[in-house]
């Protein structure tokens, strides 16, 4: 469609181009910078009309910014474009997930018994339930049933910090989402890792990767969490506590975490996640503990969400697919609201009820998880993997993707 | 109290979740909601000693302090929170709170500062307003020696107390005016009334007032202490003072004393134990700090016979060595220059985790 839009004009630069020879070529892609301004504004616009007229969360608001201009719908930003701005998207992603592992304090569970109690009475039927939908009712393999129940198991940490920071959201719900949020997105990670022996397992038959990858993935990712972590306390520590230098400190150590990430191959959310971990429990002398992020992070969030929303294959949509999207969805979102129904932890039922629908978002680090595994099979067909974004028949769009990232098969 | 977050302690909002998750019977005394959700109310029951209230105050810290744990938050003492945004703090749920916030705007968010008051029995209508206007020359050293709040929206504001400053701003606060007993209250308080002005006692905030639903005289100036050793050390105060004026009964100038009612509780606020009283009966200006002395020596006798020598000699050594809550609070600033690492330390000390000053409470 730009195409034809941009015919005429293009025709006019060339003709103008054998006569002012300092004319370069015709642009055929948006400049990088260009592109995430476009992505910003965009996603900024549809998600505060969204916040304005119907009081939706903004996030819903990007995602549909993303969707709509993406290849699916308009295709205004195209496959290639998306590939482009993925390191954009990976370091918003590694910057919300360091929040996110930040705000991990596990003291608390030794302090709440039935809390954790709660987690993993959450976490277990998650997971579980996903794995018989997806075996039993939608009939994938069983490898493949536990890859999709893995990435789909967690809510979505991103978006419900994001949440939780618009709304200004405290006290004891919000606590326990967060925490929820934290803990599932860390198992899912765990198995996440197994899942990519299973992949190895499965498709190539080949035991020394389907052993030392997932090993590759956990160690690196805690080696480079580690470092990353070690080295910010060091230097934060030389300077004054909430200054301005600490917080650009904290950002590129992270820029660094997620850069080195992507060059060892190593899943960018799981490495961040740890290092926030990390910060958090080996802190004591708070040194970066409070230490916010600036503000300007969450405009890389939009161009996350907005990334997110352009890769959801709707082109993909039919209606059998579309059934078995939201089967999966209602038998993750049961099993998730009777766990925290049925579990205690000294929160009353109606606000475990409230717990339990804040952690139904599902987004940025199942969609990238999904794309780093297809990553690694593009040629894997009808993979369960998408099942929970519209299933697709092919993975074509994430393995073009992963042509940029270090996973890349 | 003041409730924290554990990740960067500043205020958080925990006071309905924490008291509906609550497993307490009641045993040392209430907890209870406060105006906004970021601040609790413990209150003991009534006691005749005050090493009761002192085994109160320790078992009320005992369940606070674990059920925060559970709660993922904390708790500490201090008459302010030294770095929260007032804007971001949220009414309680109750009709008395709805009320107050419309009547008062945002004053009510304001108010989210932290006090001790002080119940001290009386037998009759009249020896409470007789108290009320006893105890009101009395009142710049229990704000002296309770002064807890230095720090206002992160700034060193050079006051010892600067909470009260937040109580300066409400209509109906200040003093009691000079009235001589039961019924010439009533019948001011009758005129206040009339006039639209207050609805209840409860909308008089004046530093000392009677609580006819108690039978008590409140004294409401104290900031809340960082330990609950000091704030039964101040409740010995006012039981050996109030004895003390009961046996004596000094006459009394009321109305001199209200001349200089204000000037005086602004010296103690500004400059704690370094304040200068003006004595409006020997015109002249007396040091806060030898007045303080002069009391606690004058008190000796009436503490022993209450059983709460040890309490008062407790203020006297830190009046000896200089040092109040808000001279402690400056000098983790001094060494931390962090705020919320200052905020930590006084979660820590009011745990009676770390040695401070009036920590070990009188042997």
């Amino acid at each position: 469609m730009l195409n034809d839009i941009f015919s005429p004009v293009r025709a006019a630069w060339e003709g103008l181009q054998e006569r002012l020879f300092f004319l370069p070529p015709f642009p055929d892609e948006l400049d990088s910078l260009a592109l995430f301004s476009m992505l910003l504004v965009v996603g900024l616009l549809v998600g505060e009309w969204l916040r304005a007229r119907l009081g939706w969360p903004k996030v819903i608001g990007y995602v549909l910014a993303g969707t709509l201009f993406g290849p699916s719908v308009l295709g205004w930003i195209s496959i290639e474009a998306l590939a482009q701005i993925r390191p954009m998207a990976d370091a918003a992603l590694g910057l919300l997930m360091l929040e996110i592992g930040r705000g991990l304090d596990l003291r608390w569970l030794s302090h709440n018994r039935g809390l954790l109690r709660a987690t993993l009475s959450e976490i277990t039927p998650s997971f579980t339930a996903i794995f018989l939908f997806a075996w039993g009712v939608v009939g994938l393999m069983p490898a493949w049933a536990a890859a999709a129940a893995a990435v789909t198991m967690a809510s979505a940490p991103a978006v419900v910090l994001l949440i939780v920071e618009e709304s200004s959201a405290q006290g004891q719900v919000t606590e326990w989402i967060m925490l929820h949020t934290a803990l599932s997105a860390a198992a899912s990670f765990v198995v996440f890792a197994v899942v990519v022996g299973v992949v190895h397992a499965e498709y190539s038959d080949d035991w020394l990767n389907a052993v030392v990858h997932p090993l590759w993935v956990l160690v690196g990712a805690l080696m480079i969490a580690w470092l990353m972590a070690l080295l910010a306390l060091l230097v934060a520590a030389l300077l004054p506590k909430r200054s301005l230098a600490q917080v650009f400190i904290l950002v590129a150590t992270a820029l660094l975490a997620v850069g080195t990430a992507r060059m060892l191959a190593v899943p960018v959310f799981l490495t961040l996640f740890l290092m926030g971990a990390i910060l958090s429990f080996s802190d004591q002398e708070r040194t970066l503990s409070y230490t916010n992020l600036p503000e300007g992070h969450w405009l890389l969030a939009i161009i996350l969400f907005v990334v997110v929303g352009a890769s959801l294959p709707w082109q993909d949509f039919t209606w059998l697919i579309g059934l078995q999207a939201i089967g999966l969805l209602i038998v993750r979102a049961v099993a998730k609201v009777a766990a925290l129904a049925w579990a205690g932890g000294g929160l009353a039922a109606p606000k475990r009820m409230l717990v339990g629908i804040g952690i139904q978002p599902l987004s940025a680090t199942a969609v990238f998880m999904a794309y780093e595994i297809a990553g690694l099979y593009p040629e894997i067909g009808r993979s369960s993997l998408s099942l929970p974004f519209l299933r697709r028949p092919s993975w074509s769009l994430p393995a073009r993707l992963s042509a940029v990232s270090p996973w890349g098969a | 109290m003041q409730l924290l977050s554990v990740r960067d302690f500043d205020l958080t909002r925990g006071a309905t979740d924490l008291l509906d998750s609550m497993d307490y019977d009641g045993r040392f005394g209430e907890i209870k909601l406060e105006i906004t959700e970021s601040m609790i109310e413990v209150s003991t029951l009534p006691r005749t000693l005050v090493d009761g209230i002192a085994a109160d105050l320790v078992g009320l810290r005992q369940a606070l302090v674990s059920q925060c744990a559970r709660n993922h938050i904390a708790v500490c003492g201090g008459g302010t929170h030294p770095f929260h945004r007032w804007a971001e703090r949220r009414i309680c749920p109750g009709d008395r709170f709805d009320e107050i916030y419309h009547r008062y705007g945002y004053l009510a968010k304001q108010f989210t500062v932290f006090g001790q008051h002080i119940h001290v029995g009386c037998t009759s209508g009249d020896e409470a307003i007789w108290m009320t206007q006893a105890l009101g020359p009395y009142v710049p050293i229990f704000i002296a020696l309770s002064a807890s709040s230095p720090f206002i929206d992160g700034e060193d504001t050079l006051f010892q107390s600067a909470r009260l400053n937040a109580v300066s701003a409400f209509p109906l606060s200040g003093q009691c005016p000079a009235l001589r007993d039961w019924a010439e209250f009533i019948e001011h308080f009758s005129f206040l009334q009339a006039c639209g002005i207050a609805r209840s006692i409860k909308d008089l905030y004046w530093d000392v007032r009677p609580k006819p639903e108690f039978g008590t005289v409140e004294i409401r100036v104290c900031d809340t202490p960082l330990t609950v050793e000091r704030a039964a050390a101040l409740a010995a105060l006012a039981q050996s003072l109030v004895r003390h004026l009961l046996r004596t009964r000094p006459a009394l100038d009321t109305q001199r004393h209200l001349y200089v009612a204000r000037y005086n509780k602004f010296q103690a606020c500004r400059y704690g134990f370094d304040g200068q009283i003006s004595d409006p009966i020997g015109l002249q200006q007396v040091p806060l700090r030898q007045i303080a002395r002069e009391l606690l020596a004058v008190l000796v006798e009436d503490a022993r016979e209450l059983g709460c020598s040890a309490w008062l000699q407790l203020l006297d050594a830190s009046l000896a060595g200089e040092i109040s809550d808000a001279s402690w609070l400056r000098g983790r600033q001094a060494i931390h220059r962090s705020l919320n690492d200052v905020v930590r330390e006084a979660t820590m000390r009011f745990r009676n985790k770390g040695s401070t000053h009036l920590a070990e409470g009188p042997q």
